[in-house]
């Protein structure tokens, strides 16, 4: 079964590497700029445009698809060039930043204290959550990735400090994984960004569902098989396929001490170099990381959990100095999540303490494919976006909604099981306190 | 732990709070100038992450505090 996870990761590689190469040939180079509008002229379908980098206002030609009464001056927007008949006209403008009112503050609110909660129990799923959130409150696909990023590192940072206060992060095994990953957010980044160029934001948004899609279905159901299989098991078994790969011993071999393991650099540098793949494209990069290092490295899900934040956090500030870069980080919504997030982190990772390996994968694996629910029905919309398909506005509104709720019962679901397998241990622990002291005193 | 069950943090949390409320307040109020200069890329780059960095360390701490003083401890017997 865990085959399957390898044979994941090589396919992910060579999508990577001649993905950009074959799609190249289908589109003209395009390319996206961040500015607002000064002024419209109707009649002529122009209008003046200032890009925030250089701040010299120029004259563009809007698409005839665009109406220029839509267009709100003075607004950042994003916006994305193409060729039409050898002029270079403007063919999509999205909001770069979304107004905030009440109700999405709060929702921002709740899903950054469950998406932290998540995030310092199994290593990722902020990110899962939070991503689609923000896009389903109306920011772009590109800035919903970058402001997650931005927000995950320092969330990280405090998770895998709490973690490694309870003994839980291998530092090494950490640092391996991160170094080798950074290799593969640069390759995600150029990834995403070409993407971007070339479709605009609905491309943007049906890669990032595509890719999340696949990812969460297989992994997910790989992690949620072997949790139900290890249900009773007192103590974590080795996988199969990593007691396999620790008996190549291909030079270098590395001793991760934390996590008790001896093998080849050959096996873990893949690992991370996935990680990072997905985690710039798609933010998620934990659910290739902690089932990596669990499966194919073969640490315990709690030490993988807990090193996967060390390598959230090296990983994710490279990351972000690159999205910020492009400036498309949006500030409010990584303070505001993060105001929620910084509680649910600590409270998810001392919530480990009181659970065991077969917990933090049994709500890895649930959340990964109610999670797939939730952007595959999706895929569709973004499908009919980019006029591959043409799909009823009424079926459209439908599956908004099933993925709106995916979101929430995935939400509820995690909470609920890590809520109460800590609420039962807390119990549990001071329980048996209480008999050590009544025994003490006898 | 080295938190002690019987101390609680409660000047310390009041301390951050105080802290991280004036920050969050400080930026928010001046939310226009931040996002002009906070998108420009290039240097101004740095801006957002020093900027996450800086809230993670104010507003984690009293996260952290908080937690304490209501009681949510990690379970004895892990870690040193």
């Amino acid at each position: 079964m865990k085959k399957w996870l390898v044979i994941l990761l090589a396919a992910l590689f060579i999508l990577t590497v001649f993905a950009p190469a074959a799609l190249a040939e289908s589109a003209p180079p395009d390319n996206f700029k961040i500015g607002s509008f000064t002024q419209v002229n109707a009649p002529s379908h122009t209008a003046t445009f200032v890009p925030s980098d250089t701040g010299v206002a120029t004259e563009v030609t809007l698409d005839e698809s665009l109406k220029p009464e839509d267009i709100k001056l003075d607004d950042k927007v994003m916006v994305s060039f193409s060729n039409n008949n050898g002029t270079e006209v403007v063919s999509e403008i999205t909001a770069m930043f979304l107004g905030l009112t009440r109700d999405k503050l709060i929702a921002l609110l709740v899903v950054g204290l469950v998406g932290g909660l998540l995030s310092g129990f199994i290593g990722s799923g902020g990110a899962f959550v939070l991503t689609p959130a923000m896009m389903s409150l109306g920011a772009p696909g590109a800035v919903a990735v970058a402001s997650n990023m931005c927000h995950k590192f320092p969330k990280a940072m405090v998770g895998a400090y709490k973690r490694f206060r309870y003994g839980q992060v291998d530092i090494k095994l950490g640092l391996v994984i991160a170094g080798s990953s950074i290799v593969g957010v640069q390759v995600g980044f150029q990834i995403q960004k070409w993407i971007l160029d070339t479709w605009g934001s609905a491309g943007s948004d049906l890669y990032v569902s595509f890719v999340f899609v696949i990812i969460l279905v297989v992994v997910g159901g790989i992690v949620f098989k072997d949790a139900m299989g290890s249900k009773d098991a007192a103590e974590a078994k080795t996988p199969k396929l990593a007691l396999r790969l620790q008996k190549i011993k291909l030079p270098p071999m590395i001793h991760f001490k934390k996590a008790d393991v001896v093998i080849s650099a050959w096996v873990t540098l893949p690992v991370g170099f996935a990680t990072g793949l997905l985690a710039a494209t798609i933010a998620v990069g934990g659910f290739v990381g902690v089932p990596g290092m669990v499966y194919v490295v073969g640490a315990t899900a709690m030490v993988a959990s807990a090193t996967e934040l060390l390598v959230a956090f090296v990983m994710g500030m490279w990351g972000s100095a690159q999205w910020a870069l492009a400036g498309l980080v949006d500030i409010r919504l990584v303070l505001i999540i993060l105001a929620a997030s910084l509680f649910g982190v600590q409270l998810g990772a001392l919530g480990t303490t009181y659970v065991k390996d077969h917990t933090i994968k049994l709500v890895m694996g649930t959340v990964m494919l109610i999670v797939a629910v939730s952007r595959g029905v999706k895929v569709p919309v973004y499908m009919d976006h980019l006029g591959i398909i043409s799909i009823d506005k009424s079926l459209a509104g439908v599956l908004d909604t099933i993925s709106f709720w995916a979101l929430i019962a995935a939400l509820l679901v995690a909470g609920g099981i890590i809520t109460a397998a800590m609420i039962k241990g807390i119990v549990r622990a001071r329980v048996d306190e209480r008999e050590v002291t009544a025994a003490g005193n006898a | 732990m080295s938190e002690s069950p019987k101390k609680k943090p409660y000047f310390k949390a009041l301390l951050l709070g105080a802290l991280s409320a004036a920050s969050y307040a400080l930026l928010f109020t001046h939310v226009n100038q931040v996002m002009e200069y906070f998108v420009k890329g290039g240097w101004y780059a740095a801006l957002p992450i020093l900027t996450a960095l800086y809230f993670s360390f104010v507003h984690g701490s009293f996260a952290s505090t908080l937690l304490s003083i209501a009681g949510l401890q990690a379970a004895k017997g892990s870690g040193h």
